[in-house]
């Protein structure tokens, strides 16, 4: 997928671009209004991830001018604004999603892969990984064509992995992903690990592959080994 | 005590004392004058008797003029001194004894002495000391009556700005960015103290303006770097050739930063509330909106082993949904992180209160409990979920309290 990284924190940007490099994506980005308006007029992207405050514009803008461009790129905002305002003005504007600072970039790109997935496919969300296939509209997962039933917060977390293959996803990021950070049960992850030990042994069940991998106990990857 | 009615008190008691003092000044002088006057009378008459005794050698009759009597009297070998004196006087006419004046005096008639007793009546005089003194007497009253009726109507009139400032400066919140409104007055004081409270709510409002969005301001640029560190970590995740030992460190980072961002994320949550910048009011089903976190927290209930009492009346309330998911977040992670395992919460909704109860490993809490970063000692929170809650409860005008009895916690909130 084609993304474009509108963000004038440096650092940031840098790890964003990490994270999201690997086979198969093409990541672009734009440190401040000028480039990334330019950049928006020429080309078609996915995905867009969009800061709000940048130095010499209002990120809020560019969606109109997307608008006015007839453009259908999906735009995830990313905002140190925790505002409801700016929230429902941004998802007014055409955003499709809307995440606050500080994040965490599996969850990032959790919700880049939702847009992707949403824009692309119209209705036909399957997310495919050799025998795993996972219809997020239906909320069905096959394992070599059987189907494997599967909890609410299971098959979320299996999504979650799924966006975030070969990555490894701290316990902390899940958390809030299933419970969201507003529930504050931080610090308190006995349950995380009884989803994935369920969300495991049923996908191997079904005849899958053990794909889930405890690192240092901070967290799990989803990968072939 | 009002100034007016203390101004009233002094005005009244010095009025009355210098109008009772004066009203005896003048009685006094007006007696003195009108006496003073009788005896110069007195005199004359006298002089008259001695004018016709040395004429005609020969005392006049002792006539009975109206208002005067002449008495003559040997007086022998009797030296009397010429002396006034206070009489009574018999009134032929009226058939009534009045108050008179005399002069006793001495003539010489012949080489014999005689004594003259000249009295005149004084009523005459003393009515007309009574009317001065009625009249005086009738002033005071008149003065004191308008002076009473001039405070009670005309000062309590020249008050009024003054109360209403008052009223104004009383129902001032800061936070609610009220105004205190100009009162019309010709008043020069009030008017001034008028400008100076609009322009000292003015002030405290911008040093408050400026207090707030520093907080805001200062929390939002921490989002920043924090979103920086979170980033970083999450990458160097990534690298993946860590020991045991630098997970375990990197897992406290983590938390860390985690506990961080919450603190700085509830710190901005209150300051929104406080400023009331969450209007979004709706209808919020009470009832629907507990099953839901009952649901949403049933997994941390079966993990402690926290039996669930519930009985759950309809209510409906007019709140931000966003601040209603929040006040009851707080509430339900604390019952389920302050108990013990086996413990049970219960949650009592009816129609104007909500009331969660739970058992607990601490003992009864303190007041404190609502301030913000006020937590106990092995608490894993931020000490700020209360302080929110209080907080919401305020804005829509609920009042939450807390309780502890038969060992249970309970918070009770009221709508």
């Amino acid at each position: 997928m084609k993304i474009l990284i509108i963000e004038d924190e440096q650092a940031l940007l840098d790890s964003i671009l990490t994270y999201f490099t690997e086979e198969g994506n093409v990541c672009e980005y734009a440190t401040n209004y000028r480039t990334a308006s330019e950049k928006i007029a020429l080309y078609s992207y996915d995905c867009i991830l969009l800061d709000l405050g940048l130095p010499d514009g209002e990120g809020l803008n560019l969606l109109g001018e997307l608008k006015s461009l007839k453009k259908k790129d999906g735009v995830l905002i990313i905002s140190a604004r925790h505002s409801l305002d700016d929230k429902l003005a941004g998802l007014d504007l055409g955003a499709d999603d809307y995440l606050v600072k500080p994040f965490h970039l599996s969850e990032l790109k959790a919700r880049v892969s939702a847009i992707v997935r949403r824009k692309n496919f119209d209705g036909n969300n399957v997310i495919v990984f050799n025998e795993i296939n996972v219809d997020v509209f239906a909320m069905q997962t096959t394992v070599n064509g059987q189907l494997v039933t599967l909890t609410r917060k299971e098959f979320d977390l299996l999504v979650y992995f799924l966006s975030n293959k070969g990555k490894v996803v701290t316990k902390n990021a899940m958390a809030e992903h299933l419970w969201g950070d507003e529930m504050d049960i931080a610090n308190d992850f006995d349950f995380i690990y009884t989803h994935i030990k369920n969300l495991r042994k049923k996908l191997m069940e079904a005849g899958g592959k053990d794909y889930l991998h405890s690192v240092y106990g901070i967290g799990y990857k989803f990968g072939a080994a | 005590m009002k100034l007016s009615s203390r101004y009233n008190q002094v005005n009244i008691l010095t009025s009355l004392v210098v109008l009772i003092i004066t009203g005896v000044i003048y009685y006094v002088v007006i007696h003195f004058i009108l006496t003073e006057k009788l005896d110069k009378d007195l005199a004359v008459e006298e002089n008259e008797i001695n004018q016709y005794v040395k004429t005609y050698q020969k005392l006049p009759l002792p006539a009975s003029y109206i208002d005067q009597q002449v008495h003559y009297k040997d007086a022998g070998n009797n030296n009397e001194p010429r002396e006034f004196s206070y009489t009574t006087y018999y009134n032929a006419k009226e058939q009534e004894v009045e108050p008179g004046r005399s002069l006793i005096t001495t003539v010489n008639l012949n080489g014999k002495k005689y004594i003259v007793t000249i009295t005149k009546s004084r009523v005459e005089s003393e009515d007309l000391v009574r009317i001065i003194l009625f009249i005086t007497l009738g002033i005071t009253c008149f003065l004191l009556i308008s002076l009473i009726l001039i405070n009670r109507f005309v000062l309590n009139r020249l008050w009024k700005p003054f109360y209403t400032l008052l009223n104004q400066m009383k129902t001032y919140e800061v936070s609610r960015m009220g105004k205190i409104n100009r009162e019309p007055t010709k008043i020069d004081e009030f008017n001034e103290l008028n400008d100076s409270a609009i322009a000292m709510a003015a002030r405290v409002q911008q040093d408050y303006k400026e207090l707030k969005s520093f907080t805001d301001n200062a929390s939002h640029e921490m989002m920043t770097p924090l979103a920086v560190i979170n980033s970083k970590l999450d990458s160097l995740l990534q690298t993946e050739s860590f020991t045991k030992q630098q997970g375990a460190l990197l897992e406290d980072i983590y938390q860390g930063v985690g506990r961080l961002s919450r603190l700085n994320q509830s710190l901005l949550l209150l300051a929104k509330i406080e400023n009331n910048l969450i209007p979004d009011l709706q209808d919020i089903d009470m009832k629907e909106l507990l099953e839901s976190k009952i649901r949403q927290f049933q997994e941390l209930f079966e993990k402690d082993e926290l039996q669930l009492i519930k009985q759950l009346d309809a209510c409906q309330l007019k709140m931000s949904r966003y601040l209603a998911d929040i006040l009851m977040n707080n509430l339900f992670s604390n019952a389920v992180r302050h108990n013990h395992t086996g413990g049970t919460i219960e949650i009592i909704l009816q129609k104007n209160s909500l009331q969660l109860i739970n058992t607990g490993k601490d003992v009864g809490l303190n007041d404190q409990l609502f301030e913000r970063f006020s937590k106990s000692a092995p608490s894993e929170g931020l000490g700020l979920g209360l302080a929110i809650s209080k907080q919401i409860c305020a804005l829509y005008g609920f009042t939450i309290a807390y309780a502890y009895h038969n060992e249970k916690h309970s918070f009770t909130i009221h709508f």
